[in-house]
């Protein structure tokens, strides 16, 4: 793999986007590369990391977890305390210094779980950017305290309605707009997908996260034998993974959203061999689609893991076997919530306890004296109205009662 | 100078029958190719008009294999050439070769793959000559002219020029900017096939002298559905046919 751009990962990758979009993708690509060169750029990423995101994360010990499982040691990297709740930022920061080099004025995004959406508001916020984000209506309905985020940070956030009104139809909306406005404004993708140079260049921001966490292994002097991450459109994971690639350890766990059973639409599992290869938005990777290439629909418990496709990068490293892909179901991810939370003080985000639910099952797997590291991509807080929901039901619902009844005079 | 007309639609939107009749109004009311589009779920070029024309399509059951047998019993209806418009996926899926060898056995004459551009385009440019298929590009006026070039060795007779920015559906003014694209890409030989928000008589007039043929989609889709909210299926072809009639007149 070459360092910075690859644009095609074995088979995986391209820019496959009608003309309208190629001068600016191609604009893109020589100010990414050129910028990723530039000491001056990076400065100011790594200064905007430390003193706006927070960063370096912890990499956390999780000794009760550990005792509780009796295996190898678990630790827990805290993307979750990443300012606005997730590791999206990672990425979002990094091109909104980029937009800012190539003078533009407007950003748009695309977002799930909406904490993409969040912290790319917060970012244009910071930077000065307008800032349009893209949600799916079933989205918007679930995760409605993003929604008052983004518009908290002065974002204006357009409902989907087209398709199945999730996050690959607000990347559908996403390109349409920038079809339009790419002359002063800039699509900030917020996963490792889409055409080049995105799944190069998300990768490359988000890779933060590994390079921490190999410094933090060293400094701890700990055996690491597995690495756990979820993966949606895979920016969490990918940066994760990234600096262990070349090498044939530890073991690298990427794990897919099983939701409610394996029939067709019930969950988004791209990599379980039911997934084909296709041409999606821009990029050849693997899509959930039926014989006739039509994308079909996917379901999750986390809006940010319901999504068809995943990014070329790992749907390479799934092919080539350096990454092993596994899925843990809706019901496996809330019992992992809980497990964290009564364990460790800590609330893992819907999505990241996907990759939590697979640690619980490795645990026994390794032996004591190894680690298993887990990136809690996010924080759970965006998920208070679906855990309640799950977890509390009756007593969630008479308080939401009460606070209309009692406040909405 | 005689206005020509490419006209847009959507195979299986509302049905397969009506589909039929938007054909038949199509070929009598004077239009000189018929683009014909296979729904795809995520089309990233379709404005608002088309993607639910497509979405309902979808809903009501359109297939791939409905598209084909569609197309040859449009194609056998007249000699006014059908190009299959669709997205990358639904011709990668199937196999690009066999795609192909379909389109050519229902009697297309070309097709038309906005997100397989020449260089990035799985081998649909070669595939598509050697079947003797025309494999039309489409381009837009932010082209720069090594790539318009590029673009044009690899086509063949046919260039698609959209004459805006954006996505179908939105009013598409005509004016210097637009016109010296056009001029430009018809200057390499190429015949223009030019659309993207064409909705009157007045463009296509004024688009005449500068192209081979004007191409209408969203115009007739909204056409199509205002007699669907009303009730009015029957009425489709008869307004489909006096609005060609019309467009063709200024
Ligand atoms: C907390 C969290 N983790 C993971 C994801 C999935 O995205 P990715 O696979 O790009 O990391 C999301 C997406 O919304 C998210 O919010």
């Amino acid at each position: 793999m070459k360092p910075y751009y690859n644009n095609f990962f074995g088979e995986f990758g391209g820019r496959y986007v009608a003309e309208v979009l190629r001068p600016s993708l191609d604009e893109l690509e020589k100010a990414y590369v050129d910028a990723i060169n530039d000491k001056s750029f990076l400065e100011e990423y790594r200064s905007l990391c430390s003193d706006f995101i927070g960063r370096p994360t912890p990499l956390l010990y999780a000794e009760n977890s550990t005792k509780a499982l009796g295996g190898a040691r678990i630790y827990i990297k805290m993307e979750g305390l990443a300012n606005t709740g997730a590791h999206k930022i990672n990425n979002a920061i990094g091109q909104g210094l980029l937009a800012k080099r190539m003078g533009k004025t407007r950003i748009i995004a695309e977002t799930g779980a909406g904490q993409h959406g969040v912290a790319t508001a917060s970012v244009c916020a910071k930077l000065g950017f307008k800032c349009r984000v893209y949600m799916g209506e079933v989205d918007i309905k679930r995760q409605h305290p993003n929604v008052f985020w983004m518009e908290l940070f002065g974002a204006e956030v357009a409902p989907v309605k087209s398709g199945t009104a999730t996050l690959k139809d607000a990347v559908n909306e996403a390109l349409r707009d920038w079809a339009w406005s790419f002359q002063d404004t800039h699509y900030l993708l917020g996963s490792a997908l889409g055409p080049s140079p995105y799944p190069d260049m998300v990768r490359e921001f988000q890779s933060v996260i590994g390079k921490e966490t190999q410094e933090q292994v060293k400094e701890l002097g700990l055996d690491v034998a597995a690495m756990v991450a979820c993966v949606g459109g895979g920016s969490n994971s990918i940066g994760f993974f990234y600096p262990f690639l070349g090498k044939d350890k530890p073991d690298l766990f990427g794990v897919e959203a099983g939701g409610l059973s394996s029939q067709a639409g019930d969950h988004a599992t791209r990599m379980d061999g039911i997934g084909k290869p296709g041409i999606v938005q821009g990029y050849k990777s693997i899509f959930l689609s039926d014989d006739d290439g039509q994308v079909i629909p996917t379901h999750s418990v986390s809006a940010g893991l319901d999504y068809a496709g995943i990014g070329p990068q790992l749907a390479h490293l799934g092919k080539t076997g350096r990454i092993r892909f596994e899925k843990a179901m809706d019901s496996e991810v809330l019992e992992a919530v809980r497990f964290f939370a009564e364990n460790e003080g800590i609330i893992f985000a819907l999505e990241s306890a996907h990759a939590g639910a697979q640690a619980i099952k490795l645990a026994k797997k390794y032996s004591r004296d190894k680690a298993i590291i887990v990136n809690m991509s996010g924080r759970g807080d965006k998920d208070l109205f679906i855990l309640a929901r799950e977890l509390d039901k009756d007593n969630w619902f008479s308080f939401l009662k009460k606070e209309i009844n009692e406040n909405a005079k | 100078m005689q206005s020509k007309l490419m006209t847009h639609m959507i195979a299986g939107y509302p049905d397969r029958e009506t589909s039929l009749a938007v054909a038949r109004a199509f070929i009598e009311g004077g239009s000189s190719f018929l683009e014909i589009q296979f729904p795809f779920s995520d089309g990233t070029a379709d404005g608002p008009f088309i993607q639910e024309a497509c979405d309902k399509a979808l809903k009501a059951g359109f297939s791939v294999n409905m598209g084909f047998k569609l197309v040859s019993e449009i194609a056998a209806l007249s000699d006014v050439p059908v190009f299959i418009m669709t997205y990358a996926n639904i011709i990668f899926a199937a196999g690009v070769k066999d795609f192909l060898s379909r389109c050519k056995e229902s009697g297309a004459s070309g097709i038309i793959i906005p997100d397989l551009p020449p260089d990035s385009d799985e081998k649909l440019y070669a595939e598509g000559k050697a079947l003797g298929l025309h494999v039309v590009p489409v381009i837009a006026p932010s082209i720069t002219d090594t790539r318009l070039k590029e673009v044009f060795n690899q086509c063949g007779e046919y260039i698609y020029a959209s004459l805006r920015k954006g996505i179908t559906g939105q009013y598409t003014e005509i004016g210097e900017e637009n016109l010296e694209f056009l001029k430009k890409a018809a200057g390499l030989g190429a015949k223009v096939l030019a659309g993207f928000g064409i909705s009157t008589a007045e463009q296509v007039a004024t688009l005449a002298p500068h192209v081979h043929a004007s191409i209408i989609g969203t115009a007739f889709i909204k056409e199509i559905k205002k007699c669907i909210d009303n009730g009015k299926k029957d009425d489709i072809y008869i307004i489909l046919y006096n609005k060609i009639k019309a467009l063709l007149k200024a």
